[in-house]
């Protein structure tokens, strides 16, 4: 058992290097001047030690507007995320209607499109609703997501069926069984899904860079792309902001960290 | 929690449609920066609101994604007032932008490009010229000489005797790098007496035994470790002639700004380039274009207008700097007038045929991509393909897409 037991610490400790090794040569790479950077030699740590690459990068454009962009977007989009993919997990998972399972199928199938062929009808509806260079074009549209809902639906599965209905055989109405008896058992695949939701909003780039027209609305991940010119790419600079940019990140999955890891394995228990 | 939430959504309502204002008379320019162009181009914009009292909003766009930005926005009815264009997007967009014949006086320039009616559809902001930039530290530590202007212009043969010295050096990585673009390495072929077309676009020489020589050459290079290796697997030659273990750089005016200040820790220098049989560039340049279809064509023409007169056109150009395309401009390029002087030199050396050869190439749509895996094909060290099966592949390539009227 013993043995066993430190197999597995070995294999976990090769994974998380094999995971982490990259992100720690970006964090340090940020740090070396750019001669070192592509030295055909390479170093893991920098030789010399500078700040230049995050003055210059940070004095190029209003990082911090961007930066309150991002976290304005992924913060709202995550809100409404968790609203809408826990009311329809909760119908899905626990109301029986005719079609119910076809809906699902759908639902799930639509992962199956990519955003490159849904982007110009989905363009043409935010035109429509005069949505176009808004922030909330970056908000509303993925705010309900077919792996979101299917997260939400499989942990609610788990919710036993008699806690529902001896809350309505006590007379609470629907909203309040949601409320008071899904939401707060739901908590471990709420902050699992917070964290996805944050770290796709937070890390979009596409979309952004076909709804935002204004710089005043970019996000860090759009302002970032713009130290590559035609010429050549500004790697110090993307290094700097690209470790910057995995600071919300890493601070959302601390908070979170334990709520996520019971949210994904209980998620996955019954289906 | 419920207090908390609430004050939440409320705020997020408040910052998000407040940030949705916007001016109805604000223009929007696309752009993309490779130095300095961004900022020069911005003081102009500030100076031409104060002038006009008409706003225009840079919207900086990573190159990468230029044109299919470009593309969405004018598929989906929002397209720009205006735009900083490249020859492949005047190419692409010339139906969606505006002629600009009435709009400044076109005879003042070089580098125009046209519609299908003949009309003038750009203002030509600058001019590229490739050329040569050495590291003149390496250099003159291992005893290498080099022309400088005025000097007698080295031929590629003397230039790769003298650049052979670095070979096997502690503090170099190879002895020079060429930019992995076509629009590069093109520039030999024309220093070999290659034109590309003999007749537009039907008859080529491209199969000539001129042609296959620079590809055979190039490939030598890359072989022997003359050529860094790194050159296609990285694609940012800039970089790695900043890290100072290279002699020699093939490249364009684009970069003299960026060394400037980004390179401390040698120096360099502008010196001509190589040739075989004559000397030769490649010119390039971005110009500024309108766009159709978006109710401020009237205000997009009156800032071209304006753009085109001499202050701030020279402005403009001196400021990033860039070589200018407004004839009879004496621009100042202030602390880079030494190494524009060579570029100034290598155009007036480069025969006007050679700049016509090019002007239709780039006429084709979609080939700098072909040209581009011409040579990344070429410095392949498993690639199969001799010289004349690579350009026979290119010519025919080159041929189904090129334009037909």
């Amino acid at each position: 058992m013993k043995k066993m037991s430190y197999v597995n610490y070995l294999i976990a400790t090769v994974l998380v290097l094999i995971f982490l090794i990259p992100v720690i040569y970006i964090i340090s790479s940020s740090f070396k001047p750019i001669g070192e950077l592509f030295s055909p030699s390479p170093t893991f740590f920098p030789q010399t030690f500078t700040l230049d690459n995050y003055t210059e990068a940070l004095s190029r454009g209003n990082f911090g507007r961007y930066i309150f962009n991002s976290f304005l977007v992924a913060i709202s989009s995550t809100i409404i995320a968790i609203l809408i993919n826990t009311m329809s997990g909760y119908a899905l998972a626990k109301f029986r209607f005719k079609g119910d399972n076809i809906i699902m199928l759908v639902i799930l199938s639509t992962i199956m499109l990519p955003l490159e062929v849904i982007m110009v009808p989905i363009f043409s509806v935010l035109r429509f609703f005069g949505l176009y260079n808004s922030l909330w074009a970056l908000i509303i549209p993925p705010a309900a997501t077919p792996t979101g809902i299917f997260l939400m639906r499989q942990y609610l599965l788990t919710i036993p069926d008699e806690i529902i209905q001896s809350a309505r055989i006590d007379g609470a109405s629907e909203w309040r069984i949601f409320r008071s008896i899904i939401l707060p058992n739901a908590k471990p695949a709420i902050a699992t899904l917070a964290i996805f939701s944050f770290m796709w909003r937070w890390n979009d780039y596409v979309w952004p860079l076909i709804a935002i027209s204004s710089p005043k609305k970019y996000t860090l991940q759009l302002a970032i792309a713009n130290f590559t010119g035609e010429f050549g790419a500004d790697y110090s600079s993307i290094l700097a902001m690209s470790a910057i940019s995995m600071i919300p990140m890493l601070i959302v999955f601390i908070i979170f960290q334990r709520q996520f890891v019971q949210g994904t394995v209980e998620s996955g228990m019954k289906g | 929690m419920k207090k908390v939430l609430l004050l939440l959504v409320v705020a997020m309502a408040v910052f998000t449609l407040a940030s949705c204002k916007e001016d109805a008379k604000t223009l929007q320019m696309l752009w993309w920066s490779d130095g300095t162009e961004g900022d020069v181009m911005q003081t102009l914009l500030d100076d031409y609101l104060e002038e006009t009292g008409v706003t225009i909003e840079m919207v900086p766009v990573a190159y990468n994604d230029y044109e299919a930005r470009l593309a969405t926005m004018i598929s989906g009815g929002e397209a720009p007032a205006l735009a900083r264009v490249t020859e492949g997007h005047l190419n692409n967009f010339k139906a969606n932008i505006l002629s600009l014949d009435d709009v400044y006086t076109t005879s003042g320039f070089t580098n125009l490009f046209y519609n299908a009616d003949g009309d003038v559809i750009s203002l030509p902001m600058d001019i590229t010229a490739n050329g040569m930039y050495v590291n003149t530290t390496l250099l003159d530590k291992y005893e290498v000489n080099y022309p400088e202007l005025g000097d007698p212009v080295w031929t590629w043969a003397q230039f790769e005797t003298e650049m052979s010295k670095l070979e096997g050096k502690d503090d170099v990585a190879a002895p020079g790098v060429f930019d992995h673009q076509g629009h590069r390495n093109m520039t030999l072929f024309y220093q070999n007496g290659v034109k590309i077309w003999e007749t537009p676009y039907t008859v080529s020489n491209l199969k000539s035994a001129a042609a296959q020589e620079v590809l055979t050459t190039i490939k030598g290079w890359y072989e022997d470790g003359f050529l860094a290796p790194d050159t296609y697997s990285l694609k940012n030659s800039a970089n790695l002639f900043k890290t100072g273990l290279y002699g020699f750089h093939l490249s364009g005016n684009w970069n003299v700004s960026g060394y400037a200040t980004g390179i401390t820790t040698f120096d360099w220098a502008v010196v001509p380039m190589p040739y075989f049989t004559n000397r030769a560039t490649i010119l390039g340049g971005k110009s500024l274009a309108a766009f159709a279809d978006t109710g401020l064509e009237k205000e997009a023409k009156a800032f071209i207008a304006w753009m085109a007169e001499g202050t701030q056109h020279d402005t403009y150009t001196g400021g990033v700097p860039y070589l200018t395309p407004r004839l009879g401009a004496t621009v100042d390029y202030g602390d880079f007038a030494d190494q524009y002087a060579v570029f100034l030199d290598e155009i007036a050396a480069t025969n006007e045929m050679y700049v016509q050869d090019w002007l239709n190439e780039v006429m084709i749509p979609g080939m700098y991509p072909l040209i581009n895996q011409l040579f990344e094909d070429n410095a392949n060290p498993a690639g199969q393909l001799t010289s004349l099966q690579l350009l026979t592949a290119l010519e025919t390539d080159l041929k189904a897409v090129a334009p037909t009227s």
